[in-house]
């Protein structure tokens, strides 16, 4: 076993200044039970007796298929710098896993895995550990903070980094980006707010995305509703409504495609933005929310009507909403960034509804200001012990990932930095000249407001029981106000 | 039950019961075998060809797989063989030992029965952090041993053993530990069988705890492993893919049922207890 080590002891790096008395610890346990599997497996120790001489035979096979198959994943040591890199996106490495073809690749992982095997290929002093989490993976961060074992790099939801920095377990990353000679001036406004808090910038912002108005425009046309190729949008709550009814009338299908059920997100994203749009201050302070307002009351009585006319399908999830919309049930899907890809394969499949049949748009302004409530993803440092070389080696991977900034927001989201929105090649992409404007527009809830995420889940929950009709919409909005308040104020 | 007793409305009722028990398994197997983008739009193309085993192709070559699946039954097996272990000791002891205390102690460990482990999973988080016991093999099998429904099962079972095969054991010299291992113990194999199957079933399917205890990928087990490799929406544009991991993760258990099926069966009848 000398030069090899198991790969779980693979973490034990000797840059590490942080917590090796805990690798320590896991590698003895470890490497006593690969011992002893290993020594019983193949009859290098004392065994048991056992009388049964078939039995003993059986039992050895069995742990020495355990101990072949444990030695398998032995890996040699190495001098490189490692950084530990925690990440959701999934797992696509039977497809990407070699790759460093950042063009060639698709799909928020595929594209993921390219670049972090570009850079290793790029750096060959430094070993970016990826360790890929189920979405959102926020639980397993937790409790690696908590363990004192946090990853050195981390994907998180920008709307999610207060939760985090209020507590001090994010390293302000200002020092990182002045090494890897990134000014947060480069970054777009959206993306700026996202990762600031207090002042203090926290991640390395990596894309914004936001709700988006997704357009059958085959139906738009049989509506007659396209105007110099383009689909004709409402600039107002009452022309959405006529744009609707006519829509219904010419097609026979529902103007909207609403996922209201099981989706809060969908319905938080929609009084968001148009509360904002109106000007309203959702949150006045860090531990209040306003939403029982006249902007809130008429947002959501808005959203309310257009499920009275049924000028919306009804009794959606996620998914049927998805398949309602290749399928060609609809007219426009309210939905994010992250599915143009999806749908943009369908407008190039022929034979399927959306064939050649797709457009995409920020969300129209229907009152006052043109904002959208938007969110992004952004890479942060969770804060530890780290070597020189480690922080060098994470200062090199921001100046890598915002030189690819572009080839991230291939997969349908904004880019984090202003440069790649004007970058010909973004916008020679399919749709992104017209949902470019969401770098600009995007605003996402206020940075020193904590545990966004669950709060966007309670407020979906109430405003989806406003708008299809099962709470009275005051109390809908009072109750909303109401969990939200309190959630706020239980934190310390 | 004989064959011939059943009525023809048994056997209707029979069939329709067992239909509606195999109609999502063989959902989930037809979805799992159909290309995720014919999926989006339609997930009744499942019900006709063409089909395709690329979803398992792909959970194959993903590199990790194995190497979850190993974990897996590492901490599947090392659970249950612990379990069996203290709880048919624990067992021994509360159905024949008498020793100060041992009602109440009984009682406690009866107790753990109705504390959920969701309660005490934050002190536990932490202890095993103390311990430096997380991304390790014993951290993920030591919680499970904590078994106060084995215990119980074990200490019931053996108390429906005659005492009077322990007084004839003793008058022929036998110790305490000759007793236990070379005449009680033998005697447990159904209920041993039993408390196996329960157990590795539960631990080969856990979640929670290694969700938060193996957070470096080369620790997890397969059902954080393959939770892991799921992408966001992928009950969307994954469907089939996500359906041949849920039918992959289920091969284990459906090869353990096989091997096991008479254990099982009476278990849930409830004859291996006397």
């Amino acid at each position: 076993m000398r030069g090899l080590s198991l790969k779980p002891l693979s973490r034990f790096w000797p840059e590490r200044s942080g917590p090796p008395a805990k690798r320590e610890g896991s590698e003895s346990l470890f490497r006593g039970l690969g011992k002893t599997l290993a020594a019983q497996a193949f009859g290098l120790g004392p065994s048991s007796p056992v009388k049964d001489a078939r039995g003993r035979i059986g039992a050895r096979s069995l742990l020495g298929a355990f101990a072949l198959l444990a030695l398998s994943g032995c890996e040699a040591g190495d001098d490189k710098t490692h950084i530990y890199l925690q990440r959701f996106f999934g797992e696509c490495g039977a497809e990407f896993g070699a790759s460093t073809d950042v063009a060639k690749s698709e799909g928020e992982c595929g594209i993921m895995t390219s670049l972090i095997n570009r850079f290793n290929a790029e750096n060959p002093d430094v070993r970016v550990d990826v360790n890929v989490v189920a979405w959102p993976g926020y639980p397993q961060l937790t409790a690696q903070m908590a363990a004192r074992d946090p990853p050195d790099l981390v994907t998180m939801h920008q709307g999610v980094i207060s939760d985090y920095a209020a507590k001090g377990l994010l390293e302000a990353v200002e020092p990182y980006l002045a090494q890897a000679g990134i000014r947060p001036d480069s970054f777009t406004e959206a993306s700026r707010l996202g990762v600031t808090m207090g002042g203090r910038i926290y991640g390395l912002p990596w894309d914004t995305h936001g709700g988006l108005f997704h357009i059958n425009t085959a139906l738009f046309a049989q509506a007659r509703l396209m105007r110099g190729g383009k689909p004709v949008l409402p600039n107002s709550a009452e022309e959405l409504i006529a744009q609707a009814r006519q829509f219904q009338a010419r097609t026979g299908k529902p103007y909207l495609i609403q996922s209201n059920v099981a989706d809060p997100a969908y319905a938080a994203r929609n009084q968001y933005t148009y509360m904002m749009a109106l000007g309203a201050p959702l949150f006045p302070d860090a531990r209040h929310i306003r939403l029982n307002t006249p902007e809130g009351r008429r947002v959501a009585a808005f959203f309310r009507r257009i499920n009275e006319e049924r000028l919306g399908t009804q009794n959606m999830d996620t998914p049927a909403a998805i398949a309602a919309f290749v399928s060609g049930e609809g007219g426009i899907y309210p939905t994010g960034t992250w599915m143009i890809g999806s749908f943009e394969k369908e407008a190039k499949t022929p034979g399927r509804p959306l064939y050649q049949s797709y457009a995409v748009f920020p969300y129209p302004r229907l009152w006052g200001q043109r904002v959208e409530f938007v969110g992004g993803h952004a890479w942060v440092v969770p804060a530890r012990e780290r070597s020189a070389k480690q922080r060098e080696a994470i200062s090199r991977f921001f100046r890598f990932m915002a030189a690819h900034n572009f080839d991230w927001a291939r997969t349908g989201h904004i880019p984090a930095f202003k440069a790649v929105l004007e970058d010909p090649r973004f916008k020679a992409l399919p749709h992104r000249a017209d949902i470019a404007l969401l770098g600009e527009i995007g605003r996402p809830l206020p940075s020193h407001v904590r545990r966004q995420a669950a709060i966007e889940g309670l407020v979906g929950e109430d405003m989806a029981a406003a708008y299809t009709g099962q709470k009275p919409v005051d109390q809908a909005l009072a109750d909303a106000e109401r969990r939200v308040n309190e959630l706020l104020n239980e934190l310390d | 039950m004989e064959r011939g007793r059943l009525t023809p409305f048994g056997w209707a009722a029979l069939i329709i019961g067992a239909l509606i028990m195999v109609a999502p398994l063989m959902w989930t197997l037809l979805l799992s075998l159909k290309d995720n983008a014919e999926l989006v739009g339609n997930s009744g193309a499942a019900l006709h060809g063409p089909y395709t085993a690329e979803n398992y192709a792909a959970i194959l070559g993903n590199s990790s797989t194995m190497r979850w699946l190993l974990n897996s039954a590492i901490v599947a097996l090392g659970t249950t063989a612990g379990e069996l272990v203290l709880a048919s000791l624990a067992g021994y002891g509360f159905a024949r030992l008498e020793f100060p205390f041992r009602r109440t102690l009984f009682v406690i460990v009866l107790l753990g029965l109705a504390v959920p482990s969701q309660a005490v999973i934050l002190p536990q988080h932490q202890l095993f952090a103390w311990l430096h016991l997380h991304n390790s093999y014993p951290g993920l099998i030591l919680p499970g041993l904590i078994a106060p429904f084995g215990v119980f099962f074990m200490t019931t079972y053996m108390r429906g053993i005659p005492k009077e095969l322990d007084e004839a054991a003793m008058l022929d010299g036998a110790s305490r530990w000759m007793i236990f291992w070379k005449v009680i113990l033998p005697l447990t194999v159904p209920a041993q069988s039993t408390l196996a199957v329960f157990t590795f079933l539960g631990s080969w399917n856990d979640y929670w705890w290694p969700l938060i205890s193996a957070t470096h990928s080369d620790m997890y087990t397969l059902t954080v492993g393959l939770a892991a490799a799921q992408m966001n929406y992928a009950q969307t544009s994954g469907l089939g893919f996500l359906m041949a991991q849920a039918i992959f993760a289920s091969i284990p258990i459906f090869i353990v049922y096989i091997v096991f099926q008479k254990q099982i069966v009476s278990a849930m009848a409830g004859t291996a207890v006397r």
